[in-house]
Order: C-alpha cells, then structure tokens, then sequence
C-alpha cells in the first residue's frame, strides 16, 4: 500500500519518429493525469500511438515537446541516472512477452528489483515470498520460467512489479495470448493492485476483457487522445 | 556474491560458446606461462652459468676491464692475497677466486696453436665452476706440482694430439715483454659446451702462470656469494671497501647473457601479444554474441531501474567468470606440462656456437603464474567492458523492440 496519493501527470506531449525521409507524429499534445488507486486503460488501433504514450508514462522514452511529473517530481531535465532511479524506485512494467529474464528462477526475477533498491537479503527474501503467495505462486518460487504456463509467466511478471510497491505500474497488453481464466486473473490481479494498493495502473491493451475493469478507457486515434 | 551468481547462471546459457573460450584462454593462459617459463628457466641457467664462469663480482684494478693493457697485468691487482681476505669476511661471501687471463702459443714439440689461458686456483675455481665445465678426462691440475699442470679444451687436446698425461709446452709473453716458456702436463681434458673456446681453452694453476708471466699480481678477484641476490649489495659494500678499484657484477659482464635476455624477450613478448589478442578476441566474439541476444532483456532490465553501468558490470562479471575459468585452466595445463618435462629428460638440440645441448625444463614461477591470470582476467572484463558498454547505453525502447 503506498502511504501518500501520487499523480502522473501528462501535459501536451508531443512525440514523432523518423521514418526514412519522412516525419511521422505519434503524439500530438496528448495531456493526461492518472492518480493514485486509479486504473486507466488505453485504446485504440495499431499505429494510433498506445505504446508511444505507454513509454513517456513509463519514463523510458522522451518526448519532443510536453512536461511530466510523477509524484510532484518533474521529469524534464532527469538525466539517464535520475530516470533510472525513478523508475526502479517507482515505476512497475509489465510486459506483453513477461519478459523474465530465463536463468533466473521465478524467486529471483521477483527479488531482482529489490536487490537494485538495496534491500537486506532477509527483508528480500519475505518481500519476494509475499509477491509470490499475492499471485499465487509461492510453490513455484524455484522454478526457471521455462517451466511455467504463459499465464504463471504473467503473474511472476506482475510480481516483479508489484514487490517493490510502485507508485505506478505500466502493462502493455498484459492479457494478450492468454486464454480467458488466465485472463481474469491478470485482470484481477491488476485491479487489485490499483485499488488496494493505491497504485497508478496504466494499461494499453486491445482486449475487452481487460478495459471492461478499467476506471477510464481512453481511446487514442491519431496521437491524439479522443 | 548473488550478481556472481548470476553472471555464472549466464556463463552456462550457451556452455558449448562459452567452454569454447575458456578453452581459447586457457590455452591462451598456457602458452603464454610454458614459453614465459622456458624463458625464465634459460635466463636462470644463464644467470648461474655466467655466475658461475665470472664470479657474482668481479673486481680489478681501476683499468682492469679496459683492455688495453701494453703488457700482460700492466693494469693487475698486487697484494691479492690481503684484498681476497677481506672480501671474504663480508658476510654472504662464499668464496674468492683470483684469476689472471693470458694467452700465447702452446706447442706438441711438432705443432703450435694459439691458446687462451686462465691461471686459476684450482681447489677453489673447479669447485665454483660445477657443472658448467664437463671433464671428459683427467681432473683439475694440483697446485704447485713438480711440473706445472693445465687442463686443457678437448677440441685443443684434439689438434695437440695430446692426451691426460701429455707434456706440453706454453710460450707466453712476460710482464717485462719478453718471451718465455713452460713445459706443462696435461691433467685433465674439459669442455665447456663452445667449440671456439675449446679450441683454446688453458687452464693452468695461478702460481705457474705468474711464474711464466714472471709476475705475482693478479688479473681479477672473483667474489663467489652464497645468494645471487645479494650481488648488488656486496658490489656496493666492495666498492665502498676498495673506491680505487674497478668493481663490475656478473651481470655487466654477461654479454652472452644480456643477448638471449633481449632475444628471448622480444620473442615471447611478441607470442605474449599475440595471446592476448587471440584472448580478447575470442572472449568479445562469446561475450558479443551474448549481449546481441540479450539485447531485449537488456532493454527490460533497464525499464525496470538497472543503470547502464550495472548492466556493463554483470556483463563484466561474466568476462570475469570466463576469464578466471580459463585461467585456472590454462595454470593446470602449464603446470602439468612443468612436470611432465621435469620427468621427460627431453633435451634441446645445441644452440648456434655451441657443442651441447640443454634440458628443455620449465620454471614454474608463482609470480609469473599470478600476474598472467590477472592480465587475462582484466583482459577478459575489458573485452566485456568493450562489448557491452554501447548495449547498455542504447536507448530502452529500442533495445525492448530489438528481435
């Protein structure tokens, strides 16, 4: 549970790639707040600019034009370290593949972050316990991924984000590739984590089954927010 | 030690690509000690040869070494035997040899050759020289015989037709210029290894050769310490003792050895380089291809709050597994090899210039073994360093949307 209610807040972000000889704007001045215990879920087609916005959430890109601030802290002029350090001490991700890291047990995926924070081996070692019994998976804890269903896979991937109580969690299409019982899970257990945890939970996803349970759906088209 | 871990989890990902480079540094690590051993081993044999040959200190009067006397000891050392007593009580003093060089003719009755001659005591010089000189007959001449005894070259005791037992004649050159002669009987025939000095080779007891020279001075007092260590510090404390004489170590007389010390230097220095890049080379081809393949979870491990520099440094601590590995490896191959020509008796074939050959032995050597496994665990965490630093530094969603 995070103690203090943080804010991200987006204001006229605008952000374009370079596509051979061609510029093509992903964002054009897309302005958002999502606050604490909030669940926002982000829509749209392939191409309207999800992930672009998904990553300025998640403090991993950049954008040309536009101010950020999480947790009253603006981003704009964080260099690669003080962005760094946001993100590991705030910032959860959950990723369309998991992306666990494979020869790591599914104990240590969900201890890696906490070992950047620094934390005791004996705190680690109770928080990782607790994440893992959160989404079920306490009997696995010595497993390699390899040896986990997709769905298991998710849920030590949200582990990993939720061990160190983010202020803000970023999942791209957290549900895609998993059959519906799974789904729900992944739902709830993100549901959960925004509500009784108190965390911002930004969610891109194309799946109704997933935005149906978000607090806001925002559809983008265009860059641009409808 | 949980990153250790980690980076060892990593190692074994790929174990085929990874054993491979161990393999390539441990055979790296290998070469690099046998050959650095084999040099060491020549150097030592060296060191004790001229050792042995000169003295570890060599002193004589102020001129002594110039070599530019008019007659035979204008520039030698009178009063030896008071100098060679205080040289001996210094402590760490084995022994003093004086020596005097001459040369002239030396004669069968039918044939004459030229000869170059040592007057040597021979108690003390045959006992100091050891091994270096190989009798093929006879034994050292006495001192002070009836008739004045010399051992002479084998290949000199071949062109003299002369035989332990022989009696010959030398024909020196005197201090006063003059000419003079001395029948001698040959005691012992010696090779030390070179055919040019065994054609000429003379050794004949000091007290007659400062008869035939008609002189009681000496060429040279050989110092013999106990520990070749010490020679700095003895030549040092002799130079203090003595400020009018010229004092030289072993090492400012070992022409020979200075040569093959550059020789083999630049030799294995050159293999040594060439190791080192075929090192580096075959750690940041693994190490590269790893980091090509784990660029998305480079990518993920960053989003989640690792900073470049942690990430170089896992990537550096693999380098670092790979590297020591092979290292370890490397030092039992070379050790095993220590020991097994230790046992083997194989001999090298004589060097140019020389009649004998050698046996080819490896020094084993902690500080050698030591410092090659830190060079190629350093190397090992550069090539790392190398590969990895651009990947860590590569934005993150590029490096997550990498396949």
């Amino acid at each position: 549970m995070n103690p203090e209610p943080c804010t991200l807040r987006l204001a006229g972000l605008r952000k374009s790639y370079r596509v051979g000889e061609a510029s093509v704007e992903a964002l054009k001045g897309v302005s958002l707040d999502v606050s604490s215990g909030e669940m926002v879920a982000l829509t749209g087609p392939s191409g309207s600019g999800k992930s672009t916005l998904l990553n300025l959430c998640g403090l991993i890109d950049a954008p040309d034009a536009g101010s950020r601030e999480l947790c009253g802290t603006a981003i704009n002029g964080l260099d690669e370290i003080g962005l760094t350090g946001l993100r590991r001490e705030k910032v959860g991700f959950i990723f369309q593949g998991f992306n666990l890291v494979p020869v790591m047990t599914v104990f240590d995926n969900v201890e890696y972050p906490l070992m950047l924070l620094g934390v005791p081996p004996a705190a680690r070692r109770e928080q990782v316990m607790t994440a893992l019994q959160r989404v079920g998976l306490e009997a696995f804890a010595a497993r390699l991924p390899d040896a986990l269903s997709g769905g298991q896979r998710q849920r030590v991937a949200i582990a990993r984000a939720l061990v160190k109580s983010p202020v803000l969690v970023i999942a791209d299409e957290p549900t895609a590739n998993l059959d519906s019982t799974t789904a729900r899970q992944i739902v709830d257990l993100l549901h959960e984590l925004a509500h009784e945890r108190n965390a911002s939970v930004v969610v891109a996803t194309h799946d109704e089954r997933m935005s149906s349970h978000c607090d806001r759906v925002l559809h983008l088209m265009d860059g641009e927010l409808q | 030690m949980k990153w250790l871990i980690f980076a060892w989890k990593n190692v074994m990902r790929n174990r085929r690509r990874s054993l491979t480079a161990m393999l390539i540094t441990a055979l790296g690590t290998a070469a690099v000690l046998g050959s650095g051993g084999f040099a060491l081993f020549t150097y030592q044999s060296l060191e004790e040869m001229t050792a042995r040959d000169t003295g570890h200190v060599v002193v004589a009067h102020a001129r002594g070494f110039d070599g530019d006397e008019d007659v035979p000891l204008q520039h030698g050392l009178a009063d030896s035997a008071a100098l060679a007593a205080k040289f001996a009580a210094l402590p760490g003093v084995r022994a003093v040899a004086p020596r005097m060089q001459f040369s002239g003719l030396i004669s069968n009755g039918d044939k004459s050759a030229v000869f170059v001659g040592s007057g040597v005591v021979p108690e003390i010089d045959f006992r100091l020289r050891g091994p270096q000189m190989n009798f093929i007959a006879g034994q050292p001449p006495a001192t002070n015989a009836p008739q004045p005894e010399v051992v002479i070259g084998n290949e000199l005791a071949r062109l003299m037709k002369a035989k332990v037992g022989s009696s010959l004649t030398l024909l020196a050159t005197t201090t006063e210029g003059n000419l003079n002669a001395v029948d001698v009987l040959v005691s012992g025939i010696a090779s030390v290894g070179v055919p040019e000095i065994d054609r000429r080779l003379v050794l004949a007891d000091l007290a007659a050769v400062q008869k035939l020279l008609l002189s009681d001075k000496v060429g040279t007092l050989s110092i013999y310490l106990k520990e070749t260590a010490d020679t700095g510090a003895i030549a040092a404390r002799v130079r203090e003792m003595q400020p009018g004489l010229a004092v030289k170590t072993w090492r400012d007389l070992a022409v020979f050895y200075q040569a093959v010390r550059a020789l083999y230097n630049r030799i294995f220095g050159i293999l040594g380089v060439i190791m080192i890049c075929i090192v580096l080379f075959a750690m940041s081809n693994t190490l590269g291809m790893a980091v090509v393949e784990r660029t998305r979870e480079i990518g993920t491990l960053r989003a989640i709050g690792t900073l470049p520099a942690e990430i170089v440094r896992n990537f550096v601590l693999e380098g670092m597994v790979i590297g020591g590995a092979g290292a370890l490896l490397g030092m039992v191959l070379a050790g095993v090899a220590t020991l097994f020509l230790l046992f083997a008796g194989i001999e090298m074939p004589p060097p140019p210039g020389r009649s004998a050959g050698y046996p080819l032995l490896l020094s084993f050597s902690p500080p050698l073994y030591g410092a090659v496994t830190l060079v190629v665990i350093v190397l090992a965490a550069c090539a790392a360093w190398l590969v990895s630093s651009r990947a860590a530094r590569k934005p993150v969603t590029e490096a997550l949307a990498h396949v």
